[in-house]
């Protein structure tokens, strides 16, 4: 099925509704079970023993004491660790070197698992793993970041068009931008509970796809996938880490091979989540925007250097949204990357974009001032009328009516064009704006559903999709029971366990898109081939839809965020009582759960711009700051007045539902948003975030 | 890890005499967090929550006792107008679930530099009750702390309550942070006025290896205070004040801020302490 | 070194021997299968593991099993006992307060807890100081709220939903209490 021209009649008018999330009470209750949370009368608990160092080998390890203490079951290390297959072809961005736990002696960063112990409990397990005595020949390490480095390497030709070098006009932009190194964070750590029977494997997992992780353990372990069995329907959250792999989820499945038929569990504690999991790479951004006096572009320069780790290559790609954002006939986006001994980075909500939006963001706002322009119409001015990285049209593009629209509902016409034009009592008041994009990203991974009549005009539907906290359950529920004809009540959907069909990762927006679109299409099929009065067991299937317009049109969201900032003259310190956003993502399924979503990001957003910033001590290669003690995230006391709304997309090119996806746009153009109305509060210039207590003191005279 | 659990004060000296190495804990929310991080692992704890004289507070020869083991919650509500920099401190200690089960006693006994009650404990010149079999002694807060984590207690002894003046005028106490709740102070300041003996008192957080006073600052206020009227100091004052408190910190660089920062931070806070206090002579809510 | 203690976990005691090390957080999950109140930080930062213990709202990865022995404790899912979601989870499920759901047993147990505080006249960091003499009912805006629940983090994010979901329970529990319908199920005591 590839109809891709009309928009889907509405049977119910399910989607577009905004029912209450059909997984809901399960969670108020607390009774839905994460990863972690199965019952096992025959648990068993791993504690991993972590590196002191960042470079070089375990010489020697002592296990002695270890497998003497009390409710011990193994030690485990490198040299009796079972092996992992060298040549595993693993899916996606999965990292082998970070996945071959215990496999040699080798250590490539601090807190790489070097060692391992089960033990009948958890606090048994803890209290052998700091038994285990360890001695290392260490090597010189290097985890020093920075955009000066002379061995920065180039890992994708520059994106280039004209000649930026010669672009002319008389207004220049050229700064450099930085964004920390940050931690994904998910409130819930990540878990697995992993159990062998005899050469099949059961894992209890939390995960965003249940058939990444079965195809990337079967590959590792050279299994077939069918004796791999992943149970997910529950998740904590993710924010893109617990997309690929990490090496906790191998150490617990070699751990379990130790102890068979039990079950093997480990929750990462929140400062292993600070070495074990992922993290957003720092970036450097170098902008160089040139514009004639009306504040037209004539050249966007962007180089962005991010941090890679040399055990494995993961490239925040900061510079990749420049190439579509705006107009200009001279154009060169690159990146330039620092491979060093450390952990290596993974995604983490909007890669690339939430960074990426930061530098030029805040630019096109130092351009508006420098061209006496309003920041709206600064953007306005350079509106491209096809894609500038391709040359293709755009299925839909919708910034200005975004850009428009929450200029009205924020009231940012009353807004003086002079920075620190505002002042009540001793806080000065300004606002700021930035833009957001997020593009429509192919699927990783095929999906497939079932659609099953189960009696009664009741139906199941099946597909091992993951909904960590998105409202995809909710969503997909309401497209079945839609294209179906039937109450919200009459669908059951099962998700989260790879003996479901398969699914695509939850990752890159996509769950409406991919596995929205499958259910739209199976649904679609069991009427096709059933009519309205099917038999009890009567089935249909579809796999993914292909979109047939994909490669002829530039398909993105858009959005636009507008801050409210106050700032001390005494103390400095910043407040953001306001912020407001305008999407334009397509076909909003569920308006109750996407307002959550786009509020969820840009709340993380407005925790990016204020609070988060995890500090690397390069001279011993950790994290100083891992626990929520000293790595802030926003609390409830820092999110006052935010708002969400979206207009009303119509874009039947991008996929047959038109959801364009809404999980990250929320996270992009916040923290730019948040210093422009910072600078127009003090009238200084914040090139970095977090914004700290000390950034405005001399401007405001304190 | 012996878990000891007497249900009585004589009994929890006796055990600390027994095994001084024992960790006291209260509330847990100090203790355990080392425990639980695996910063620490002691042999034996030594749990006070079911001793019942440390969960007492009462008024004592012009002083508030306030038991070691009573909760900021219960500081706040019950102890809270004969105390009142103490507890608001209290009021914004870590999150209101820890500061339903966390406790002075617990604060005074890690000693952290950057612990919400050390300053207005300071600024009111309390005292530290310190107990152990052989017997009791007060010390100082002045006299209490030694450096990050380290107190005069001897092993042997355990915080048994902290005793706070009488207030005789007004008590502020604000604290600076990057986070509008569940924050670890950058920094700090508490002010306490004697208004009957023209006297001020000072504290100091998260501005040094131990809580500090700013002795010169008192000094100065108590010269330059209108003490009868309640009137704003002069803006010369005022900054010389703020500088003073600021000359009194010994700050470094953290993840948290800068010195820098600190030192102007507690200026500011020092002058808007100042200010608040007037209002208050002013106004005659003393 | 192990223990046996007793624990009344949403109205069923239960009789347990625990090791000194356990905290109460671990002994609920891992011993008693309860498991509402989450592990998310391991050192009272996130909230995620609150109860209310004796009726009132704690961190219990920072109370010993040990030190819990006789304690009463009630989770989210005592909160719904019987079938009937409590009026402030209906709440949160009206609001959206919540996406992964980690958080919300904790945050619902706080914001159970944090409104019988401030009907018993509790300040916090954000009443003014004079505002709060001793037994004044502090006025419950959304600036208290969210200083008084700034001790459960959230990391999807759902603030806003859980500020007007609070908001909405008190009222809606006000309202109840004001027409002489008995208050639904509460914490501690009970049973």
């Amino acid at each position: 099925m590839s109809t891709t021209s009309e928009r889907p009649a509405a049977r119910t008018g399910a989607i577009g509704a905004g029912p209450r999330r059909v997984e809901g009470p399960a969670k108020v209750a607390g009774t839905a079970a994460y990863a972690y949370e199965y019952r096992a009368a025959d648990a068993a608990y791993l504690a991993p023993v972590q590196a002191t160092i960042a470079r070089g080998r375990v010489a020697a390890v002592d296990t002695a004491a270890a497998e003497a203490a009390e409710g011990v079951l193994a030690v485990l290390w490198h040299g009796n660790a079972p092996r992992l297959r060298t040549d595993a072809e693993l899916p996606g961005l999965q990292q082998p070197g970070e996945l071959h736990v215990l496999q040699s002696a080798e250590v490539h960063y601090r807190g790489q698992p070097v060692a391992a112990v089960v033990a009948e409990t958890f606090e048994a397990a803890q209290h052998a793993a700091a038994l285990v005595t360890l001695t290392y020949e260490q090597l010189p390490h290097d985890a020093e970041f920075s955009a000066g480095r002379t061995d920065l390497a180039t890992p994708k030709e520059d994106h280039r068009q004209g000649d930026v070098k010669a672009a002319e006009g008389e207004v220049v932009v050229d700064q450099t931008y930085t964004t920390p190194m940050q931690h994904n964070n998910p409130m819930e750590p990540h878990s697995t509970m992993a159990r062998w029977d005899g050469e099949a494997i059961t894992l209890h997992e939390s995960t965003q796809g249940a058939h990444m992780v079965r195809e990337t353990v079967a590959e590792l372990l050279g299994l077939e996938q069918g004796r791999v069995r992943v149970v997910a329907p529950y998740v904590g959250g993710g924010f893109g880490s617990k997309g690929p792999l990490h090496a906790p989820t191998v150490l617990a499945v070699l751990g379990a091979r130790a102890v068979p038929h039990r079950s093997v569990k480990l929750a990462a504690t929140r400062r292993q989540m600070f070495s074990l999991v992922g993290y957003r790479s720092p970036t450097v951004q170098r902008v160089r925007l040139r514009a004639d006096a009306q504040g037209r572009l004539s050249g966007i320069d962007v180089t962005a250097t991010v941090q890679s780790a040399r055990l494995g290559d993961f490239i925040e790609e900061a510079a990749g949204p420049a190439k579509s954002m705006y107009a200009a006939p001279n154009r060169r986006m690159g990146h330039r990357a620092a491979r060093l001994d450390v952990p290596v980075p993974t995604w983490m909500r909007a890669p690339g974009e939430c960074p990426g939006m930061f530098g030029p963001e805040v630019a096109m706002d130092e351009l508006a001032v420098a061209c006496g322009l309003d920041p709206i119409e600064a953007r306005v001015r350079n509106e491209p009328e096809r894609d500038p990285a391709t040359g293709k049209p755009f299925s839909t593009r919708n910034l200005i009516a975004c850009l428009r629209e929450g200029a009205d509902r924020f009231g940012w016409a009353d807004r003086p064009a002079e920075p620190g034009a505002r002042r009540e009592g001793e806080w000065l008041v300004g606002t700021g704006v930035a833009a957001s994009f997020y593009p429509v990203v192919p699927p990783v991974g095929g999906s497939r559903a079932l659609v099953r009549h189960a009696g009664d005009g009741r139906y199941v539907v099946s597909l091992a999709a993951a909904d960590i906290g998105t409202g995809a359950w909710t969503a997909l529920t309401q497209v079945a029971a839609d294209v179906l004809g039937v109450p919200l009540e009459h669908v059951e959907v099962r998700l989260g366990d790879s003996a479901l069909p398969l699914a695509s990762l939850a990752g890159g927006s996509t769950g409406m898109m991919s596995w929205g679109s499958t259910v739209h299409a199976a649904a679609t099929a069991f009427r096709r081939l059933h009519g309205d009065d099917p038999a009890p067991g009567a089935e249909a299937a579809a796999d993914l839809p292909e979109v047939a317009h994909r490669d002829d049109y530039a398909m993105h969201a858009y959005g636009a965020q507008f801050a409210e900032v106050r700032v001390n003259t005494d103390t400095g310190e910043i407040r953001v009582p306001r912020l407001l956003g305008v999407f334009a993502a397509g076909r909003i399924v569920n308006a109750r759960t996407a307002r959550s979503q786009f509020v969820g990001g840009m709340t993380m957003g407005l925790s990016m711009a204020l609070h988060e910033e995890s500090v690397l001590d390069a001279r011993f290669g950790h994290v100083v700051n891992a626990d929520f003690a000293e790595y802030h995230i926003a609390a409830n006391a820092d999110v006052a007045d935010i708002q969400a709304h979206w207009i009303d997309e119509h874009d039947p090119l991008v996929n047959p539902l038109g959801a364009k996806g809404i999980g990250e746009i929320g996270i992009v153009g916040t923290a730019a948003a948040v210093a422009n109305a910072a600078y127009h509060a003090t009238g200084v210039r914040v090139r970095r975030v977090p914004l700290r207590l000390d950034d405005f003191l001399d401007a405001v005279g304190a | 890890m012996d878990f000891l659990s007497p249900d009585t004060w004589a009994g929890a000296l006796a055990a600390k005499a027994a095994r001084p190495e024992a960790v006291p804990v209260m509330g847990g929310t100090d203790v355990m967090v080392e425990l639980n991080l695996g910063r620490r692992r002691p042999h034996a704890l030594l749990d006070l929550t079911r001793v019942p004289e440390l969960a007492r507070w009462g008024a004592e020869d012009g002083y508030t006792r306030v038991g070691a083991g009573v909760s900021y919650t219960r500081l706040v509500e019950r102890v809270g107008s004969r105390a009142p920099a103490l507890a608001a401190a209290a009021r914004s200690v870590a999150s209101p679930q820890i500061r339903n089960r966390g406790s002075v006693g617990g604060n005074l006994g890690g000693a952290s530099p950057a612990g919400d009650c050390h300053p207005p404990l300071l600024a009111a010149g309390a005292l530290v009750e310190l107990a152990s079999a052989a017997g009791v002694r007060r010390v100082p807060a002045s006299e209490f702390y030694l450096g990050p984590g380290r107190t005069v207690r001897r092993e042997d002894e355990l915080v048994a309550a902290v005793l706070v003046p009488e207030p005789r005028g007004p008590q502020v106490f604000a604290k600076v942070g990057p986070r509008n709740a569940m924050v670890i102070a950058v920094v700090s300041f508490a002010l306490a006025l004697d208004v009957a003996a023209r006297r001020a008192g000072t504290g100091i957080g998260s501005a040094g290896p131990t809580p500090l006073r700013a002795r010169a600052a008192e000094e100065f206020l108590a010269r330059e205070f209108d003490w009868a009227g309640g009137a704003d100091p002069s803006p010369e004052a005022a900054r010389r004040f703020g500088d003073l408190v600021a000359g009194a910190a010994r700050p470094i660089d953290d993840v948290r801020g800068s010195a820098a920062y600190r030192r102007h931070a507690l200026a500011v806070l020092a002058r808007r302490a100042w200010a608040r206090c007037a209002a208050e002579v002013r106004g005659g809510g003393v | 070194m192990h223990a046996d203690i007793t624990l009344t976990v949403d109205g069923r005691r239960h009789q347990l021997r625990v090791d000194t090390r356990t905290t109460l957080l671990d002994a609920l999950r891992e011993d008693l299968g309860v498991t509402a109140p989450k592990k998310g930080c391991d050192h009272g930062q996130c909230g995620s593991c609150t109860v209310l213990l004796n009726g009132r709202r704690v961190v219990t990865c920072l109370v010993l099993a040990v030190a819990g022995d006789g304690a009463e404790v009630v989770t989210a899912a005592g909160l719904a006992e019987g079938g009937d979601l409590h009026p402030m989870q209906e709440a949160f499920m009206d609001h959206d307060a919540f996406q992964c759901g980690y958080c919300t047993p904790g945050q619902i147990c706080s914001a159970v807890g944090m409104l019988d505080e401030a009907a018993a006249g509790w300040p916090s960091a954000a009443t003014p100081p004079r505002a709060s003499a001793e037994g004044a009912v502090a006025e419950l805006d959304d600036t208290e709220i969210r200083e008084r629940m700034s001790g459960n983090l959230c990391r999807c994010g759902a603030y806003a939903g859980i500020v007007s979901a609070i908001g909405d329970a008190a009222r809606r529990t006000h309202a109840a209490a004001a027409s002489g319908i008995p208050r639904p199920a509460r914490e501690g005591g009970r049973r």
